[in-house]
């Protein structure tokens, strides 16, 4: 198991050396950390070389870093909003995770994957719907889940997690209306501690 | 239910109201309204083991054609706009099941952006049916309670 993990940082540091951020394995799992500048290139390059032959898109998500670390913020990334991506490559039983952090906190903007694999698509849809990041180059860049008109990005750390408005239904208007929210927001995540290697004690 | 007996001289009588409430109890054609994962259990009930149909239940895959309906899951705001014009459909005399924590008060997602706290919200309820989901059984005691309710109204009205 090792010795093919071994294989596959060894093809990753000589395929792509020197356009990486950073290569560490985690839970016998590859990640890569690219800057936004070389996102699609590697992105290609790992698709099309054939000793890597990611030929899958599994899944795309956005991260918010806002809060990372609790109040001392320890290890916190120097950018707030990152993607992060799985691939999978059929051909060799490999799989690795990519992370790219999106230049402007404001703004966030990252090149879309669309075109080197479809099925970015509607992950990037949500992507931008929950964390309002904007993929230059997607197709059809619309919210996917949340209501239609909804204002803002749910899961940024500083959206109240009760939202804005709800909804009743207005007998004299006789349809259903938006008001602002009557309920106070409150939070009952339970904050939880763990060990230095928790979930790693097999790895 | 026997009416051996009951026929001896060939006609029964009785009250309109309770001939009314007979056919109406009988015959709850409930809307299809499956929302999460309550609607698999409202399959169940639906389905060969509970036999919603021995109640004379059908679910029916029109609103207008419905006498019913069982709003079995959590209700979006997203989705309350359909709710309330789906029901709005319905002919009446109608009512309305609430079926589960989500439906009845918005449950777990009570906290939640982007759903209703309680289907009551947007339409009126009958019966709300307590669960997470709740079991078939607890959806046909519901069921026997909307008729038990339905028994108790009377539709002429006496002054």
């Amino acid at each position: 198991m090792s010795a093919r993990l071994e294989t596959l940082k060894t093809t990753l540091q000589a395929r792509l050396g020197s356009r990486l951020i950073g290569m560490d394995e985690i839970l016998r799992e590859v990640r890569l950390e690219v800057s936004a500048a070389n996102y699609l290139e590697v992105m290609q390059a790992l698709r099309d070389t054939p000793e890597l032959a990611f030929a899958g898109l599994m899944d795309l998500c956005g991260v918010d870093y806002a809060t990372y670390g609790g109040e001392k913020g320890e290890n916190r990334p120097a950018r707030r909003f990152a993607v992060v991506t799985h691939l999978l490559s059929i051909q060799h039983n490999w799989r690795v995770r990519v992370r790219v952090f999106a230049e402007d906190d404001g703004a966030p903007r990252l090149p879309s994957l669309f075109h080197i694999w479809n099925s970015a698509n509607w992950y990037e849809r949500e992507a931008f719907d929950m964390f309002g990041i904007f993929f230059d180059g997607h197709p059809d860049l619309r919210r996917i889940l949340t209501d239609y008109g909804f204002v803002g990005h749910p899961f940024r750390k500083d959206f109240p997690v009760c939202g804005h408005l709800e909804m009743r239904y207005d007998p004299e208007q006789k349809r259903v209306v938006y008001q602002p929210v009557s309920i106070e927001p409150r939070e009952i995540t339970p904050r939880i501690r763990r060990e230095a290697n928790w979930g790693r004690e097999h790895a | 239910m026997s009416i051996e007996g009951i026929l001896e001289k060939g006609y029964i009588t009785t009250t309109a109201d309770t001939l009314i409430n007979y056919v109406r109890t009988g015959s709850l054609w409930p809307v299809t309204f499956g929302l999460a994962c309550c609607a698999m259990e409202m399959m169940h009930t639906g389905c060969a083991r509970y036999d919603m149909d021995r109640f004379g239940i059908f679910f029916r895959p029109s609103p207008r054609q419905s006498d019913v309906m069982i709003v079995a899951g959590t209700l979006t705001n997203k989705m309350a706009a359909a709710l309330r014009k789906v029901y709005d459909q319905m002919a009446e005399p109608r009512w309305v099941i609430s079926m589960g924590s989500c439906a009845n008060g918005g449950g777990y997602y009570y906290d939640s952006y982007s759903v209703v706290r309680g289907c009551d919200q947007i339409i009126p309820v009958d019966i709300y049916v307590p669960g997470c989901p709740p079991t078939p059984e607890a959806l046909i005691y519901g069921v026997l309670q909307l008729q038990d309710k339905i028994r108790r109204t009377s539709t002429i009205a006496r002054s």
